[in-house]
């Protein structure tokens, strides 16, 4: 997330690797296999869930006039799900139940994916107005699975 | 002794000059029983933000106060009085709009968004999903307003939770261990001994990674002015402390 501040950052060594593909994918290239080693050591099954969803363009940054932001990522069911840009929050079931609940998870796929779609720049973008956005933050409550 | 406040509650982390003040402060999650002068201490930090001159402050809490908390001297300007916005959202639902469409409202942006009394608006949906959901709209609005606020110190972010005596139903430890996340600093107030007429309140810090844990007594005196001092933690004991009171009066 570009406004790192403080809530539910990251561990540091996470942060790093993070920050490591993004220098490394700046020319374009694609995501290095070290780093793509290193992310499902991680993450598990959620950074090949992530990575499937990045390639398929998943995620889309919604901003309006106001300048206030969220994302939007069209989960592998055909759901779309809501993420929060400033802290870690996606309106997903597993979120809820693997991350805040039992804290097993350090993100969802959803949120992983939002990280590396902004890493390799391959976010959608889409306008709307200040109310639909109001729209968009009011449903994030958990979507049935 | 204003200013001591404002970085109780900011973590000015006194101890560091060189401190980036780029940043919004992190938020912070104010912690106590009832009665435990949250609500105080809320409103001193709204009134020493509304004097500095940056913005407007925010003020959410289901009622409105009945009184003013007790007095804080000569801060209590009719000026600074009206640069805090008060808003009274009666149910979860109408925080959570209000936080939803915080972006939509014009003038100028906050510099201190300030919750009073959170638990009442968990209590009506005490799922760990929407406890985070309601503490990461606070986040978020809170980040939005830095943002349009620009440069300098952004919107900080404070929350009060009463917390309930220990031994507390574990639902209740589960919520607080979320909003714990949410909010990595915490301050924890405790009703403390005092002298006659006096009411004293010990603040403890937990900057939550940024610093090491301070504490301070608040005391409230019976003409109602509140004084804030230090108190020596290198001890870092919690076992009593009464009738050390090495802290010298301001």
């Amino acid at each position: 997330m570009a406004a790192r501040t403080g809530p539910l950052t990251l561990p540091a060594v996470v942060e790093e690797l993070l920050s490591e593909m993004a220098a490394a994918v700046r020319d374009g290239a694609p995501i290095p296999d070290e780093h793509l080693l290193s992310l499902k050591f991680v993450f598990g099954s959620s950074a090949v869930q992530a990575l499937d969803l990045v390639d398929r363009r998943s995620v889309t940054l919604i901003s309006s006039p106001s300048g206030r932001r969220v994302y939007q990522v069209l989960g592998s069911s055909g759901r779309t799900y809501t993420c929060l840009a400033s802290c870690h929050y996606c309106s997903c079931p597993a979120f809820a139940f693997s991350v805040l609940r039992k804290g097993d998870s350090l993100l969802c796929k959803h949120l992983l994916a939002v990280y590396l779609s902004q890493i390799t720049r391959t976010c959608q973008q889409l306008s709307v107005s200040d109310k639909q956005l109001t729209d968009i933050l009011s449903v994030e409550k958990t979507q049935e699975a | 002794m204003a200013e001591t406040l404002r970085r109780v509650l900011n973590l000015g982390i006194a101890a560091g000059p060189g401190k980036n003040t780029a940043e919004a402060e992190p938020p912070l999650l104010l912690l106590g029983g009832p009665g435990s002068g949250k609500t105080a201490l809320l409103f001193a930090a709204a009134l020493e933000a509304a004097g500095e001159g940056r913005g407007p402050v925010l003020f959410l809490t289901r009622r409105p106060l009945q009184s003013l908390p007790r007095r804080t001297g000569p801060a209590l300007e009719p000026l600074r009085l009206q640069k805090i916005r008060f808003q009274y959202p009666s149910s979860t639902r109408e925080l959570l709009r209000f936080l939803c469409s915080a972006h939509e409202a014009r003038g100028p942006a906050p510099s201190l968004l300030l919750l009073d009394g959170l638990e009442e608006y968990l209590v009506e949906d005490p799922g760990s999903q929407e406890a985070a959901y309601l503490a990461a709209l606070l986040l978020d609005t809170a980040v939005h307003f830095s943002h349009r606020v620009g440069p300098g110190r952004g919107c900080g972010l404070i929350v009060a939770l009463q917390t309930q005596e220990e031994g507390g139903d574990s639902g209740n430890a589960l919520q607080l261990a979320l909003l714990q996340r949410y909010f990595p600093a915490q301050c924890w107030l405790q009703p403390d001994a005092a002298g006659p007429g006096q009411c004293c309140l010990r603040a403890s810090l937990e900057p939550g990674g940024l610093g090491p844990r301070e504490e301070w007594w608040v005391i409230f005196q019976p003409d109602g002015e509140m004084t804030v001092t230090r108190r020596p933690t290198q001890a870092v004991d919690t076992s009593s402390h009464k009738g050390s009171s090495s802290g010298g009066q301001p």
